[in-house]
């Protein structure tokens, strides 16, 4: 009984380190996902906003130094990411479900954002996944996403709640 | 509500409505003809107006999406668009002989820099996506109240929060790095260099003392000052103001070069 109490603690922590707004990576041998989830004071549609204009972003995300193009189901997307700043990433708006989801992504990888309403709050949930049967020749030169995620959630979790405060 | 009653208050709003219009269009012929329309509209209507809202929300609703309907098919114009009017205007000397003789013969057209100051913002503004030029407008010159807002363009509370929030951070930065009333630094000085050419004998350091924002610049952050070019706007009407035929004749100065220049610069 005390071993099966210590699991649901376990388990517990876990669950909630999950929505803490700290990032975590599993990797396989032809993929790696990073993930982060963190409960933000704002409703969906205020958050939903935030990420689907693209011009706007830079002005509140200090992972991006531009977005040109629409957020539009079946747009393209030029991003560039301060991660590395002299590439422009072309990207594919995959799937729109306004206030819910969205996913953009290009041949290598995908990123995924979910919305889900939780009364007054929104929990957020961002996940990229990159890979495929060339990945494990250039996995190492793929720089972590950790901190990127951490400071993207963060900077929407901040501006999010702060328009959800004005009057 | 009858339709005397209607044209009474619809009278009453008029010039604010006027007033918003143009500054959304930055067109006196558009301005003139969707006040017409949003009269034809309203006053064959009547029935429509349920006084879930105010009157003047309903007014404001209806010249909205009128003025909607023409700014979806236009171009956002630039932010740096005063500089943009600015070098046009120097390579147009026809330009300045028509300046130069509305001051002779108009009895409202003496520059007075809180005039440009509103005239600047009122260009600067219109880089703004036409959602958070709105909002701006509609929260800072006319106050409605957010709901209020939401009604008017028929969106949600949290959308125009969204809007509005963005525009104001975007004016707060833009100003903050060009306008030199403000910023030591900054790199526009448009005002101040007009009014040399125009009021060459006035003590411009008075004059601009006269300016809260400018009293204040040293001392308020860029948030405050924000508002208080807000307070500077509100008390300026582009219809009827003191300097409003030559602030006009620069409006459309501006709006036939920023068009032009959109078209060259897709």
């Amino acid at each position: 009984m005390k071993y099966f109490i210590t699991i649901i603690m376990f388990m517990t922590s876990l669950s909630a380190s999950a929505q803490n707004g700290k990032a975590t990576t599993g990797k396989k041998t032809f993929s790696r996902t990073t993930t982060i989830s963190q409960y933000i004071d704002a409703g969906p549609s205020i958050v939903w906003a935030l990420l689907t204009n693209a011009s706007d972003f830079s002005r509140w995300n200090s992972t991006v130094v531009s977005i040109e193009g629409e957020i539009q189901e079946g747009e393209k997307i030029r991003l560039r990411s301060t991660l590395d700043p002299n590439r422009t990433f072309k990207l594919k708006i995959k799937e729109i479900i306004p206030n819910q989801k969205l996913v953009w992504g290009d041949a290598l990888g995908k990123r995924t954002f979910i919305l889900e309403k939780k009364g007054d709050q929104t929990l957020f949930k961002m996940s990229e996944r990159i890979g495929g049967l060339m990945f494990p020749i250039f996995a190492n030169k793929i720089p972590s996403f950790d901190e990127s995620f951490e400071k993207f959630t963060a900077d929407l979790k901040k501006e999010a709640e702060t328009i959800a405060r004005s009057k | 509500m009858r339709k005397e009653e209607l044209a009474t208050e619809f009278e009453k709003i008029k010039p604010q409505l006027k007033s918003f219009i143009l500054r959304m269009t930055t067109n006196v012929h558009d301005t003139e003809d969707i006040i017409q329309d949003t009269w034809i509209k309203v006053s064959s209507k009547i029935s429509s107006f349920k006084e879930e809202s105010s009157i003047k929300t309903w007014l404001f609703s209806i010249a909205s999406n009128l003025a909607i309907d023409i700014l979806r098919k236009k171009k956002r114009w630039s932010e740096n668009v005063t500089d943009i009017c600015k070098e046009a205007a120097m390579k147009n000397p026809a330009h300045f002989q028509e300046v130069m003789k509305i001051i002779e013969t108009s009895e409202y057209a003496k520059f007075e820099i809180k005039e440009h100051i509103a005239f600047c913002f009122l260009c600067i503004a219109k880089s703004l996506p036409l959602e958070q030029h709105l909002c701006l407008l509609l929260k800072e010159i006319h106050d409605f109240k957010v709901k209020e807002i939401a009604i008017i363009l028929k969106t949600t509370d949290a959308l125009v929060k969204y809007h509005l929030h963005s525009a104001r951070q975007k004016m707060i930065e833009l100003f903050e790095g060009r306008c030199a009333l403000i910023n030591q630094q900054g790199i526009c000085h448009q005002c101040t260099e007009m009014n040399g050419i125009f009021n060459p004998k006035q003590n411009v350091q008075e004059e601009l003392m006269k300016i809260k924002m400018v009293r204040e610049a040293k001392k308020a952050n860029k948030v405050h000052l924000f508002d208080l070019r807000m307070e500077v706007l509100k008390e300026i009407d582009p219809f009827n103001s003191k300097a409003h035929e030559l602030q006009l004749h620069h409006l459309e100065h501006n709006r036939k070069v920023m068009e032009k220049y959109l078209k060259e610069n897709p």
